[in-house]
């Protein structure tokens, strides 16, 4: 079943800068513009720009929009408040995650639920087949929007010098639906590099008019390494490597966003029984970089878990890592093999890197 | 892109720079392989002593998102690495041909330089990719 690869709205922009381009997810990607390092550091001390045009956005609309996201997805969407962007996993009535998503809070009558370009048509397909009994419809806006992620520290001045913000309060994790210079934007306070900064939900001509004003000011381009370092660095996970179709957000450190006190939701009977089988943990090596599917070894050294994500984060120089490791074999000293050499890992409670979000 | 190969130097299909010296050869790998590798961030070399055979690897260079084999153009013994690169992996991205040599091997078969590809070829080669 091999598809013709997608592009975004920018990928002529990416082309002229002479970005390294990679197939992800069905789309042909900017990997890296200049260098990861730059790039990372871009967005943890200044702002920078990536292209998340490949991911999927669909719009919940009627009576009963907030109460059928509220029953799909395992975090309290419910008593959220309007305009708030709620982060969750979707799972499947035996528990285990179809996908992570987030799910803005538009209106009283009106969802966006923003999820991942690997799993647009799974998860369009699962929603699509649990509507039935819910007055609301749902329209798949995958294709009708770009989506320009902005980040770091100086994003909020560069908003309001555009005056595409004022100086009203928007709280981290909220979003909003406005008009700049006649263009319809949902402008959400989010984005997945721990750091401050906006989403901008909008037309492809926008995008591509914005991008280079962006670019203009000084906010440098980055690519999906630098995203991917970036999100490790603060400890969020990614699907198809922290989360899979295997397991449940109980084995993956998100017991925080299963909310059994909320009402009913798919999965809720399954996920109030289930013995979490795995532990997410983080772990960091003073020397080596650990990456996906090495061995996660006890003082013994018999294996106890795998690496999910590795990298050498750019903040602290170290590589670090998600590993997940057997409940019953967690323990307090573990090595990363790397090729047959054992390291032994430091393990991190908190996230490697702390982002400067509010 | 225009990439620096240094006419006295000879090269491999795999990118690494070979410099020869009597009966042993300086190893690295060359300004195209810093240059599509990214920011270096991890070097991982032989001990010395260690008998190679051409097109083993002998080490592994990681830049922050990638791992990479570095593969012996030549059959020998290790008799020097260049350990400053263990502390100092960017030296790969800055001087390619001169700070980050990686090792010098005592060859065991002389005739595998004949193998090697001229600055020339390499050129050639690399405007083939």
């Amino acid at each position: 079943m091999s598809e013709p690869i997608q592009t975004t709205s920018l990928h002529q922009e990416h082309i002229s800068l002479n970005a390294k381009m990679a197939p992800f997810a069905g789309f042909d990607m900017p990997l890296q513009y200049s260098s990861v390092k730059e790039e990372v550091l871009a967005v943890r001390n200044e702002a920078g720009v990536f292209d998340v045009g490949h991911m999927g956005e669909f719009i919940v609309e009627g009576p009963d929009a907030i109460s059928f996201v509220d029953y799909i997805i395992t975090n309290d969407f419910k008593n959220s408040a309007l305009k708030k962007a709620v982060y969750s996993p979707l799972c499947r009535e035996n528990g285990t995650v179809i996908d992570d998503l987030i799910a803005y809070k538009l209106s009283p009558f009106r969802v966006l639920i923003c999820v991942n370009a690997s799993n647009i048509k799974k998860d369009w397909e699962w929603i699509n087949s649990k509507l039935n009994s819910f007055n609301c419809t749902m329209v798949d806006k995958s294709n009708n929007y770009s989506l320009l992620a902005v980040q770091g520290p100086k994003v909020e001045a560069i908003f309001k010098e555009l005056g595409l913000i004022g100086n009203e309060d928007i709280p981290y994790y909220s979003a909003y639906e406005t008009k700049y210079e006649f263009e319809d934007l949902i402008l959400a306070r989010t984005g997945y590099t721990g750091e401050d900064g906006f989403e901008v939900f909008c037309s492809h001509f926008f995008a591509k008019v914005f991008w280079q004003k962006l670019l203009s000011m000084g906010v440098k381009p980055c690519g999906l390494a630098a995203r991917d370092v970036l999100r490790l660095e603060v400890g969020y996970p990614l699907y198809g490597h922290e989360l899979t179709d295997e397991i449940t957000p109980l084995d993956a450190a998100l017991a925080w966003t299963v909310k059994f006190d909320k009402g009913n939701f798919i999965g809720k009977a399954a996920l109030a029984d289930y013995q979490a089988k795995y532990k997410l943990i983080k772990l960091s090596l003073e020397r080596g970089i650990p990456r996906e599917g090495y061995s996660v070894l006890n003082a013994e050294l018999m294996e106890v878990g795998k690496v999910t994500s590795g990298t050498m984060s750019v903040v602290t120089g170290k590589g670090i890592a998600f590993a997940l490791v057997e409940k019953a074999k967690l323990t307090k000293t573990y090595f990363i093999n790397i090729r047959n050499t054992n390291y032994e890992a430091q393990i991190h409670t908190k996230a490697f890197v702390n982002g400067g979000h509010k | 892109m225009t990439q620096k190969i240094p006419t006295e130097l000879k090269y491999t299909k795999e990118h690494e720079w070979t410099k020869t010296e009597n009966d042993h050869v300086i190893i690295g790998i060359t300004d195209f392989a810093q240059s599509a590798l990214g920011d270096i961030v991890f070097v991982e070399l032989p001990e010395v002593g260690k008998t190679l055979n051409s097109h083993q690897t002998f080490g592994v260079v990681e830049s922050i998102k990638s791992v990479s084999d570095l593969y012996s153009p030549v059959s020998g013994t290790v008799v020097e690495v260049n350990s400053e690169l263990i502390n100092s992996p960017e030296l790969c991205n800055a001087q390619p041909y001169t700070g980050a040599w990686m090792i010098k091997v005592k060859l065991t078969k002389p005739d595998e330089l004949n193998t090697l590809l001229s600055s020339s070829d390499y050129s050639t080669f690399l405007s083939t990719l």
